[in-house]
């Protein structure tokens, strides 16, 4: 093989290289990159189906007030670490009625579920979920998921892993803003 | 050994490759190929899209709870009528384009498949035209190969320039060896003798050259060295020549070719370009259509297949069906599905109960007597053949109430019913009709009976 | 008392790496070579360090010290002595120590080895740049990845115990390290190259005296690959052994180039070509395992595998560029005097084929590195857009590839050098062909259908039997070569062993356990099956071929594991326990597998989902056929790369493929000319009964003794 072929192909490789290493140093680790839902600014799925203690519940397409939508299950500890925030929202945002708490079991036991929630202290509606469809529609792959839905029915936020009622009050806000 | 049988193995080649290229058709299935079916539609989605929860698994490989549920999405969405697209599309606008394991091919992500696929048509492209044109040259003849040396030279030092020598004697006498040992037909050898000793003639005057150029200077050293290049090289040649007559080797130059040799130049040459055509492009067709349905299955290939359940399992499945058709509100659907059990099994107590039940709803509502008289019969036979079946009791206990309004046998009944734990949900279900009962009957309602 | 050993450890084999740089720096600069031979000594201090380091993490592992956080967070009391002992490499910190010890322990037996030469500016340079490497992993641990560092806060009473997924299985004890022994075997071929290039020493001696430790690293990376993909099968519960993960590829890539390098450097000891090509192999074999641990351990890509990510990935990245700048500017500068003194006279000869091989295996290598990078690029290009990459583009691009290798490795034992006709092939690759063609009517007939098995089945036939005639003609040629020196006949039919040993015949036996594999891999994806079944205890289903009963469950539960196990019959055989296995306490369930593993098909059982209410539990069964196969092949490969290391018959490296050992042998390079009549007398009539025999192994011997032949 010729010298200057071989030159030629060392700097093209190197070029290459060099732009590989670039994009890889640009990238965040993955733990903490963000991922977007396909669902941000649509219509929210329907939320519907039977609660823990078997009585059916469903929320309205246009609901009229913010609805925060959280998919969990009691094994997880972020799920665990966001629990008391959860609560603190819900009775917050009780009196003023801007904003409801729905909860989803995914992926855990009925009883097991149960029983963490009541522990807890949620009085908010828990909704089974037993064969997935809710998850799927929400493209929900990982605990703790919370959507935020917006009064007009469409998705104003999507947060993955443990969440503060800061930021869902910040969320809140910023939805509010936009809107009005 | 080959020369002789060179056109006799002719015919076994075009033999063997007919009959690789029949088998590989039908082997691939396209000969009888049928449609998809929804189950092989499904499989061919499923090993597309990734399992939400898992890493690299697709939902096909997954048991994850998220994957069982795409699954049986993408089964429901084809039975809906739904084309694959569609249904990645809907997956897709669910969890974002990243649950599509393969990537698109528009936008960028076009060229994660352009460049492997297009570098690789251009290699293949580049060896095309290399090997076309080396097997169009051929060794070259000694008056092209000097001078073809002598431009390879140009500017080499004088390092280089003694490698080159080194390379080529080195050539020489491997291809001597080569040909002794049968890898190099004479053909071959003689061909690379006469190139490679004219490239060294030539090499040898360069090195003079240079060594003048370096100011070597004097005739008598440029003529010394010139001696001694040459004498080397002949020796070289001469040597070989002399070895190969010694050893009895084939003459230089068969003016008859033998016998049963490859006939007339042109005649082999069209012959072997043929049959060089034929493997290229069979060997291309090969991996083209290797590519195009590596992630196919075809129709026999289920990749998925159902279990067969013994008839017991079998029975059990129907039952769950049933019962799950009765919740949803498809009474006519639950009762096919007793009967066949009842088929399999006549004297399955739980199939004989739920029918029993399920007639008497239906023919108290169309007041039709005969039903009636059938659910009856059923549901006495349920008590008789599982005395401890709570439904058929609770049951029996009811239509004796409503049909014959005697309280006292109903109560009878309810009281078995009671004694058979039954399951809260139904206790609290049936708590005014017990409590009706018991009161009609002038009985103390037990306390187990929830209160309303 | 650990951290404290273990800090010593580490700093002593951090400091002796970078003496050992500036002291043979210094020796290299002003050419004393007393000094450069004084520079040898500090490899076996960086193993002593690297010892003392290992030896504290290891009794702090064994004695569960969770004083150091690495031991709490991977540790904990109830766990075996086994996995405590494997824990050193079952996070971050720990294997960057394993990988620091393993380069020492390379760099001692380098030092070794070449003591003699020690003051040769190859051997000095190449020393460096171990030394260089070592110094950075050595670097890493002292701060960015500190294994000795101690737990924040408060000294827990019990650790967190492994990843209960490496806890399932002995094979975590030998997988990683195998993985690690071949990763860093390709260091010290790397270093020869750099050093080569820097002395402009650009022969091809230092190929010929590191090419055991080449075949030495690349068997144990091979035996790492399969072992994890064993593993995989064995813990992962999705019945599968190879998902294209990250990981996964980052190991393979290093193997995909190192097999190539083998191969072409082979054209290099013959005919002095391909230098470039085989430089740049070897330089691209180390990066690719740089660049591998930095996909495996910045977290830059989520996987099966993944590791905590820190800091540690600019470094990497760093480093990895950094190889990359120097091998590729050193070959770009060293251009013309690389440039091979002629070329490849036929494209239909060995070299030819080599050549082709180079280009195939660099294909599929970019294919691999693309594929798995890519997500990474289309994110950087597209703000934020996810895409993913996984099997089928990788199956779609990879397998014919994978059919042209083995095309490849089909004719290659047959072809000649230099040059061949037609004619020659068509005689030697005759019998295979037509093995090869009754292989395929077979499966068709027999009902097989799809191409690409097909194909791989066909193909696999016509390599594993080329591979066989080259094995019978080498076996063939040791008898000859006993009987012709005087051995009874019952001791020259033994003497057909050396026919398997060798480096040639070693490479066949390599080849047929590849074409096992292959066949295995075709078979397992094209036609395996599953499903999910749902079974009540005493119930039994059938499924494809197999009948599983389910007996019952039970419990068990001991220190380290309690598990809730399934216990099933195969076709009536037992027990096979499928298991929902928690380890230690508290932490998550995993899904353990049970196996039912036959020379024809595995049954693969998991449990998949308990009901609700009741004992009807639902099963995954994957049954896949040829699976075994997969590990046999695997088995047979590192099996074969060991005979390839024993030396065979002693031949002239450029002896001609079809030769017999009846030449005096010469240093290679030398001008054999006018030796060349005297082989003549001698050989032809043995030439002659022998002629055209065919392809006998050969190799080149480090001693060369003449074989005299009687005639």
């Amino acid at each position: 093989m010729g010298g200057h072929r071989a030159r030629w192909i060392g700097i093209a490789v190197l070029v290459v290289a060099a732009g590989l290493i670039a994009v890889l140093a640009g990238r965040p680790s993955a733990s903490v990159a963000e991922v977007q839902s396909p669902l941000l600014g649509h219509p929210a799925p329907a939320i519907a189906g039977t609660t823990l203690d078997g009585a059916g519940y469903s929320v309205p397409t246009a609901p009229g007030h913010f609805v925060v939508l959280n998919f969990f299950a009691s094994w997880c500890a972020p799920c665990q670490q966001e629990g008391p925030d959860l609560v603190t929202f819900q009775f917050e945002h009780q009196l003023p009625g801007d904003a409801s708490m729905v909860s989803v079991v995914f992926g855990d036991t009925l009883s097991a579920a149960q029983t963490y929630q009541k522990t807890l202290g949620a009085t908010w509606p828990t909704l089974t979920d037993g064969n997935g469809k809710l998850a799927l529609a929400y493209g929900v792959t990982a605990r703790p998921t919370t959507f935020v839905i917006a009064p007009d029915g469409r998705v104003a936020a999507y947060i993955v892993g443990a969440v503060t009622a800061k930021d869902l009050d910040k969320v809140i806000a910023a939805a509010k803003a936009t809107h009005a | 050994m080959s020369r002789q049988s060179g056109r006799f193995r002719f015919p076994l080649w075009i033999v063997l490759g007919a009959v690789l290229v029949a088998a590989l058709v039908i082997g691939s299935g396209v000969l009888n190929s049928t449609p998809m079916t929804p189950a092989q539609r499904a499989a061919g989605i499923e090993t597309r899209i990734k399992c939400p929860s898992c890493e690299d698994l697709s939902v096909a490989n997954s048991s994850a709870q998220t994957a069982v549920v795409v699954r049986s999405t993408v089964r429901q969405l084809i039975s809906e009528g739904r084309s694959d697209q569609q249904i990645e599309a809907y997956l897709v606008s669910r969890y974002g384009s990243a649950i599509v394991l393969v990537p698109p091919t528009s936008g960028w992500s076009l060229l994660v498949w352009l460049l492997p696929l297009g570098g690789g048509a251009l290699a293949i492209a580049l060896l095309t035209v290399v090997l076309i044109r080396k097997r169009r040259n051929g060794i070259v003849g000694p008056a092209d190969a000097a001078r073809a040396e002598a431009e390879f030279d140009v500017g080499a030092s004088s390092g280089q320039l003694d490698a080159r020598r080194q390379f080529l004697e080195q050539s020489l006498a491997d291809a001597f060896a080569e040909h002794r040992a049968g890898d190099l037909s004479d053909q071959d050898y003689q061909a690379l003798r006469r190139r490679d000793t004219a490239r060294l003639a030539a090499l040898d005057i360069r090195m003079v050259e240079a060594d003048d150029l370096a100011g070597a200077g004097s005739v008598a050293t440029v003529a010394t060295v010139a001696t001694v290049a040459t004498v080397a090289t002949v020796a070289t040649v001469a040597t070989v020549a002399r070895a190969e007559s010694d050893g009895g080797a084939e003459p230089v130059e068969s003016a008859v070719a033998p016998p049963g040799s490859v006939p007339g130049p042109s005649r082999s040459r069209r012959q072997r370009f043929l049959m060089t055509g034929a493997v290229v492009s069979f060997g291309a067709a090969l991996v083209v259509v290797v590519a195009l349905f590596a992630a196919n299955r075809l129709p026999g290939q289920t990749p998925s297949g159902n279990p067969t359940l013994s008839q017991q399992a079998q029975i059990q499945q129907s039952l769950n069906q049933a019962a799950t058709l009765e919740n949803e509100g498809q009474p006519g659907a639950a009762a096919q599905l007793y009967q066949q059990v009842l088929g399999q099994d006549p004297q399955n107590e739980v199939a004989i109960a739920q029918l029993g039940w399920l007639e008497y709803q239906t023919g108290s509502q169309g007041k039709s007597a005969s039903l009636i008289a059938d659910a009856r019969a059923k549901l006495d036979q349920a008590v008789k053949l599982n005395p401890t079946d709570y439904a058929a009791r609770l049951y029996l206990g009811t239509v004796l109430l409503d049909q014959d309004h005697d309280a006292s046998a109903a109560v009878a009944q309810y009281q078995a019913f009671l004694a058979a734990n039954p399951p809260a949900s139904l206790l609290q279900q049936a708590a005014s009709l017990l409590r009706q009962a018991y009161t009609q009957a002038g009985m103390p309602v037990p306390p187990a009976v929830p209160t309303a | 008392m650990n951290a404290a050993f273990g800090d010593t450890g580490v700093l002593l084999g951090f400091a002796a790496a970078v003496v050992g740089v500036i002291v043979l720096a210094v020796g290299l600069v002003k050419g004393r070579e007393s000094t450069i031979r004084a520079g040898q000594i500090y490899a076996p201090v960086v193993l002593l360090g690297g010892v003392i380091a290992a030896v504290a993490m290891e009794h702090a592992l064994i004695t569960h010290d969770f004083s150091l956080a690495f031991v709490a967070d991977n540790n904990s009391r109830e766990t075996p002595l086994m996995y405590s002992v494997c824990g050193l490499w079952s996070a971050l910190s720990g294997s960057i120590l394993l990988w620091g010890l393993i380069l020492a322990g390379y760099a001692t037996a380098m030092v070794w080895r070449f003591r003699r030469r020690a003051a040769e500016p190859l051997v000095a340079w190449a020393t460096m740049v171990v030394y260089v490497v070592a110094a950075f992993f050595f670097g890493l641990m002292l701060h960015v990845t500190n294994p000795f560092q101690h737990v924040a806060g408060k000294i827990p009473v019990d650790g967190a115990g492994p990843n209960s997924l490496l806890q399932d299985n002995p094979l975590q004890a030998i997988h990683p390290p195998l993985l690690y022994l071949g990763f860093v075997g390709f260091t010290l071929p790397f270093a020869f190259a750099i050093g080569s290039l820097v002395t402009g020493r650009l022969d091809s001696s230092w190929q010929r005296e590191t090419r055991r430790w080449t075949l030495f690293a690349w068997t144990f990376l091979t035996a790492g690959i399969v072992l994890g993909a064993l593993w995989s099968y064995q813990v992962l519960g999705w019945g599968g052994f190879w998902a294209w993960d990250p990981v996964e590829n980052a190991s393979f890539l290093p193997w995909l180039v190192g097999t190539a390098y083998l191969h072409s450097v082979m054209v290099q000891e013959r005919r002095g070509l391909l230098r470039i090509w085989n430089l740049a192999l070897v330089i691209s074999a180390f990066s690719l395992t740089i660049l591998g641990t930095f996909l495996t351990r910045s977290g830059v890509i989520q996987s099966v595998h993944a590791f905590s990510n820190s800091t540690i990935g600019p470094l990497l990245l760093g480093f990895f560029g950094l190889t990359l700048v120097t091998g590729l500017g050193l070959i770009a500068w060293r251009g013309d005097n690389l440039r091979s003194a002629g070329g490849i006279d036929s494209p239909v000869s060995r070299e030819g084929a080599f050549l082709a091989n180079n280009l195939l295996f660099v294909a599929f290598a970019f294919v691999v590195l693309l594929g798995t990078v890519f997500p990474l690029l289309y994110e950087a290009l597209n703000g934020g857009r996810q895409i993913t990459v996984g099997a089928p583009y990788f199956n779609r691009l990879v397998i014919p590839i994978a059919l042209g290798l083995l095309f490849l490795m089909a004719v290659a034992p047959a072809l000649p050098w230099r040059k061949t006709s037609v004619e020659v092939m068509r005689g030697r690759l005759a019998v295979p062909a037509v093995l090869a063609v009754l292989v395929v009517v077979a499966c068709v007939v027999g009902g097989i259908r799809g191409i690409e098995p097909l194909a791989a089945f066909g193909l696999g036939a016509f390599a594993a039997a080329s591979a066989g005639r080259a094995l019978a003609l080498s076996v063939r040629l040791s008898w000859r070569g006993a009987r012709l020196s005087g051995a009874s006949s019952s001791r020259s039919v033994l003497a057909g062993w050396r026919g398997f040993v060798g480096r040639a015949n070693g490479g066949m036996v390599v080849h047929i356990g590849v074409v096992i594999i292959a066949v295995g891999l075709a078979a397992a994806t094209a036609f395996g099956h599953r499903t999910e079944v749902a079974l009540s205890p005493g119930q039994t289903a059938s499924f494809s071929g197999h009948s599983i009963q389910f007996v019952g469950t039970r419990s068990v539960r001991t220190p380290s594991r309690s598990a809730f196990e399934a216990v099933l019959r195969v076709d009536g055989r037992g027990d096979y326990l499928p298991a929902i296995t928690q380890f230690g306490a508290g932490s998550q369930d995993v899904g353990t597998p049970a196996i039912d593993a036959s020379w024809r098909d595995d049954v693969y059982l998991t449990i998949d989902a308990t009901a609700t209410s009741g004992s009807r539990l639902t099963f995954g069964v994957v049954v896949q056929p040829l699976v075994m196969w997969l590990w046999v092949g695997g088995a047979l490969l590192v099996f074969g790369s060991v005979l390839s290391a024993v030396p065979g018959r002693r031949r002239r490296p450029t002896d001609p493929v079809s030769a017999v050992a009846d030449s005096s042998v010469h240093e290679p390079g030398s001008t054999p000319a006018p030796s060349v009549a005297v082989e003549v007398g001698v050989g032809v009539g043995v030439g002659a009964g022998v002629g055209g025999a065919g392809d006998a192994g050969q190799e080149p011997s480090p001693d060369p003794e003449p074989v005299q032949v009687g005639n």
